[in-house]
């Protein structure tokens, strides 16, 4: 201990060190205190924030910097004409979907004015009272323009989220990989056995044959839905009732299943889920993704050769994709969910020929997607935005017959991510697994209460 | 020190002449002090940190639908908790995770700061080398990891192929995946608990080593007999904090590295809750299973503390 | 510490002959050799998935998830665009100031308590410690919305002070300065109190000083957490100009595939001065627990 004395009786000037510290410390109390003062403040007032994640931020890519603009041109086309201002509020994708961030805000009563919702969680929202009811601010002729595309928005006749982009599945893949492996044209699986056929000739030790989705998710389950219908199944049917323990269940567990057991489809995503480095690095040959993949080609891999194709269907199945997409949502709770719905109302669901464009251009350059209202839909086409080969192939020949992401709540779909998961990757059996799904969702509709699941 | 030597010589004769009336009130300014010392911490601590766990506990008494609306379900999400084979289910994988996870991080680090406790020439090097990973956000190691064991380009089944072993699917295979995070976790957090290791042994004095040698005892004897025993309060603390680390912690690297997946075989405790409460809007019930995880770490403290007497760290003066 | 009663050693080893000892000698130089690769290897694994970060973060987007250590591809590029794209200055400016100011606030605030917890004596002593110490169980998931209630209605939220003021209290720095402090001896401020000095004076003059060195490992502690800080700082802020270093670089994860080489050149900026300031403390950091209670 005789250490530390002389210590102390040394340390003169670093006392003198610590003293400074405590100075700045103080100074730094100080400031902190003061910059406490602006917090809420800037929240309300006469703005209502618009959360999303696509503007504004910063970036090299020239799709997502074409996106970006979009939103801010939106939201200043708004400015402009209205005393209610709107600000952008980004929230990076990873943590919109599957963060804290949105689900704190919400909770605490301090949710977002407007905001993106996806199909999976419409009826979370819907039956927690936040989304304010937008068919007063869509035009007539808007609603019957979007047909089908605003079914799974729809409670009991009434539109509570616009939808701005269809997006549906299909199976991408790299040419020179199927070329490598001395595949033709002719060789384009249209059945599901063909698929692993070709799938198990594509694979290599470095790249993976046939890649379906591995992360369980919403998104899982969404890449999975094809193809149960596709055999005639369904999680629930048009009157609500628990259908999903089926033949066509079990077949479509199984395909996934077998697909991972013998080593066609790996068990996690190449190149950690980035798609077009992992089709650059030779990783994997073909992978079921959305169209939104076609932008992402554009953008950074022009000269890549990839191909698109359908689904393949099962024998006697009928031909279906999923159909994803996101939506406008004003806040039922927000600080004016009038002016909130408004903007929605303006910015999608008019019958002008600004509001048209304003989805075309959505659509067709800053993204690669499907428009859901026909005349937007049209007008692109008219103008060009779907010459591209592959968006053509999406227009006319992988989204017709596909159906829309339902909006199952999440212990429905809880159950069947467990069963996709438990299958695919734990080698349960196909049977057991559809049973003990359909059990839980059965327990789950008897004491639900709250909008129809289907 | 010699200053205050030389002033506490003087100053002897003083309390002698006011003794009484001085020793008591100088207990009550004790207890001032002690309370004006102890006022900022214990304020914010129970402002950030008790008050929230109170509300948490109130909310787990509530259905709560994420949207500002509660109703009062008694014991319900507790019932619900108790039939609830997905709880059960994580509580399992957590106790898996905690009872290997704890005594092997303890293993390596105490391993590792023996060894890094041997003079060898680089020190600093090896020191700075075993600590990096503890440098890096666990987002970023989980990312960093989730490369390495990239199913076809991971470092690590890459190594293995070249040695002629088929390389494994570390994340996607439900057998190993849940070792691949302890994996990870020991990665990043051995450098930690070796720097606490490597504290406590070099305060260990030299000449019991050097008596030690003397007469003859071997490396394992010399562990047994003078390491283990004077070591006993850090190891204390290690296996302590790692536990409460293990129990409450990992969130972070499961989030990016499996997403609880595959088929839930990393779905922790602390991972379920979170996804009750932030993926599906459960907050009471996550609030229910939050508090009974905080009450099986108090009794797992308190049997702890029971056990080793207070670890020997409540030594009194 | 050294007046606790330690065993004996070497009583129960003393029956050895002498004469092993004397060829062990010889070989601990030998023994030397396997411990020195022991500890290569040791290090080597330790640092290679981080050297990886590094290297690839120097790699394009097509090469990066390649499992190669050295870049096929050699680019600047993700540096320049981390720095010029994005305000990521700003971020570490950000982190900068807020790890600090908690670092500073909390070994204040932490050091007070622990002192009273140790030296000073006050009925309940033993039940606030406890109570203290108990705060360590409670989970960050479980108690985050009642936070983030609490932090909004203290009007803490999308300010600096809210990513400052929740993130000081910390029982774990408690325990550990309680540990040292209990290892003082006596004498030393009885001896300031005999002379008329107050207890803050005590604190100040004799314990702050004389906490020097694990205060150092503390203020590395603490500063690596509070860098590393994201649940929080995502949660409590909105504002872009809030912005911190943890979610500057996840916000390079795209909507549709993540341009995992920009990731990497932000985590490896990121990573960079907390390596530095590692590395400058490290000597004291190991001295310094090593003195305290924990030994």
């Amino acid at each position: 201990m005789l250490q530390h004395d002389n210590d102390v009786g040394r340390k003169g000037p670093s006392r003198r060190g610590l003293l400074t510290a405590a100075g700045v410390m103080a100074t730094a109390a100080g400031a902190s205190a003061l910059l406490s003062g602006c917090g809420a403040a800037r929240a309300s007032g006469n703005t209502l924030q618009f959360w999303n994640f696509y503007a504004p931020q910063q970036t090299p890519d020239p799709a997502v910097k074409r996106q970006a603009q979009w939103f801010i041109d939106l939201v200043d086309a708004w400015n402009a004409g209205h005393e209610t201002q709107i600000e952008l509020v980004y929230v990076p994708q990873s943590t919109y979907t599957n963060g804290f961030k949105l689900p704190s805000a919400f909770a605490a009563g301090s949710g977002p004015d407007i905001f993106l919702l996806s199909p999976g969680d419409f009826l979370r929202y819907y039956n927690g009272g936040v989304l304010t009811d937008l068919t007063p601010y869509v035009d007539r002729e808007v609603i019957d323009d979007y047909g089908d595309n605003l079914d799974s928005r729809t409670v009991d006749g009434k539109v509570y989220a616009l939808p701005m982009e269809v997006e549906p599945l299909a199976l991408y893949y790299s040419v020179d990989a199927w070329e490598a492996a001395g595949l033709s044209e002719g060789d384009i699986p249209t059945t599901w056995d063909q698929l692993l056929d070709v799938g198990d000739r594509l694979r290599t030790d470095t790249r993976a044959g046939l890649v379906f989705e591995t992360n369980p998710g919403y998104y899982q389950n969404f890449t999975w839905y094809p193809f149960l219908w596709q055999g005639g199944g369904e999680v629930l049917d048009r009157d609500g009732n628990v259908a999903f323990d089926s033949r066509a269940t079990r077949q479509a567990l199984q395909l996934w299943k077998d697909a991972v057991e013998h080593g066609i489809a790996p068990r996690t995503l190449p190149a950690a889920g980035d798609v077009i480095s992992a089709f650059r690095g030779g990783n994997v040959a073909i992978w079921q993704q959305g169209i939104w993949q076609v932008s992402s080609f554009r953008s950074y891999a022009p000269d890549f050769r990839y191909g698109v194709f359908k689904l393949p269907v099962p024998p006697g199945g009928e031909y279906t994709t999923a159909l994803g997409g996101w939506s406008f949502c004003a806040n039922s709770l927000g600080r004016n969910p009038e002016v909130a719905a408004e903007f929605c109302g303006w910015a999608l669901g008019r019958m002008t020929e600004e509001c048209i464009d304003r989805m075309v251009s959505w659509c067709t350059e800053a993204k690669s997607d499907v428009a859901p209202r026909l005349t937007a839909l049209e007008r692109g086409a008219a103008a060009g935005g779907y010459d591209f080969w592959a968006m053509k192939k999406f227009r006319d020949e992988i989204a017709p017959g596909g159906r829309a992401e339902p909006r199952y709540p999440p212990v429905v779909y809880k159950a069947i991510s467990d069963a996709i998961q438990g299958t695919m990757l734990a080698g349960r059996g196909v049977d057991s697994e559809a049973e003990r799904a359909a059990q839980s969702i059965e327990a789950y509709t008897r004491s639900y209460e709250g909008a129809s699941l289907v | 020190m010699t200053t205050s030597t030389t002033t506490r010589a003087v100053a002897v004769p003083r309390p002698a002449a006011k003794g009484r009336r001085r020793r008591l009130s100088r207990k009550h300014r004790e207890w001032v002090a002690a309370g004006l010392f102890l006022a900022p911490d214990a304020i914010g601590l129970l402002i950030f940190v008790a008050l929230p766990m109170v509300l948490s506990i109130l909310l787990s008494f509530y259905q709560v639908s994420g949207f500002g609306s509660y109703t009062w379900v008694g014991l319900g999400n507790y019932e619900r908790m108790m039939h609830d084979p997905l709880f059960w289910d994580s509580m399992r994988i957590t106790g898996i995770y905690v009872l290997v996870l704890v005594p092997v991080l303890f293993c390596v680090s105490l391993g590792l700061g023996l060894l890094i406790k041997q003079r060898l020439p680089g020190l600093a090097a090896y020191r700075t080398a075993l600590f990096l990973p503890y440098v890096i956000s666990l987002v970023v190691v989980g990312q960093l990891w989730k490369f390495m064991l990239d199913d076809q380009t991971g470092l690590v089944n890459r190594t293995l192929r070249a040695a002629g072993f088929e390389g494994r699917s570390w994340l996607g295979d439900p057998d190993l995946a849940l070792g691949s995070v302890i994996a990870v976790t020991v990665w990043v957090m051995m450098g930690y608990y070796m720097i606490i290791f490597l504290a406590g042994l070099q305060d260990i004095p030299k000449e019991y080593y050097e008596a030690a040698r003397i007469d003859g005892a071997g490396p394992w004897t010399s562990f047994r007999r003078i390491t283990w025993p004077l070591l006993r309060p850090t190891s204390f603390f290690v296996l302590l904090m790692s536990t409460v680390a293990a129990l409450t912690g990992g969130l972070d690297l499961v989030f990016v590295l499996t997403n609880g997946g595959p088929a839930n075989g990393t779905s922790l405790a602390i991972f379920y809750i979170y996804q009750q409460a932030f993926g599906f809007g459960e907050f009471g019930y996550a609030a229910a299973m939050g508090s009974f995880l905080v009450l099986i770490m108090v009794a797992f403290s308190a049997l702890i503390f029971a056990l080793t007497r207070g670890g020997r760290f409540d030594h009194d003066d | 510490m050294t007046t606790e009663a330690t065993p004996t050693p070497g009583t129960g080893a003393r029956r050895t002959p002498l004469s092993p000892a004397r060829r062990r000698g010889s070989a601990t130089a030998r023994g030397r050799l396997p411990l020195t690769v022991l500890a290569i290897i040791a290090s080597l694994i330790s640092v290679f998935p981080v050297l990886w970060m590094v290297t690839s973060a120097f790699k394009t987007r097509d090469t990066v998830t390649d499992g190669r250590l050295i870049p096929q591809k050699f680019t600047f590029d993700n540096f320049v665009y981390v720095f010029s794209e994005v305000p990521f200055a700003r971020y570490l400016w950000n982190s900068f100031f807020i790890s600090a100011v908690i670092t500073i606030v909390a070994l204040l605030f932490h050091s007070m308590a622990a002192y009273a917890l140790a030296r000073l004596r006050f009925p309940g002593r033993e039940t606030a410690f406890m109570l203290i110490f108990s705060t360590l169980l409670i989970t960050a998931p479980v108690v985050l919305i009642p936070l983030f209630l609490v932090a909004r209605q203290l009007h803490l939220l999308d300010s600096y002070a809210g990513l400052i003021i929740p993130a000081i209290f910390n029982a774990f720095g408690i325990f550990l300065l309680r540990q040292f402090y209990l290892s003082f001896p006596r004498a030393l401020e009885e001896a300031a109190i005999m002379d008329g000095c107050g207890h803050w004076r005590v604190y100040w003059n004799i314990v702050l000083p004389m906490s020097r060195p694990i205060l150092s490992a503390l203020t590395v502690f603490f500063f690596l957490a509070n860098w590393n800080a994201f649940v929080w700082p995502l949660v409590a802020t909105t504002d872009p100009d809030l912005t911190v270093v943890q979610l500057g670089i996840s916000s390079f994860q795209q909507q549709y595939g993540s341009n995992w080489n920009y990731v990497l050149a932000a985590a490896t900026v990121a990573a960079l001065p907390m390596l530095a300031l590692f590395f400058a403390f490290q000597r004291q950091i190991v001295e310094s627990i090593k003195t305290s209670g924990i030994k």
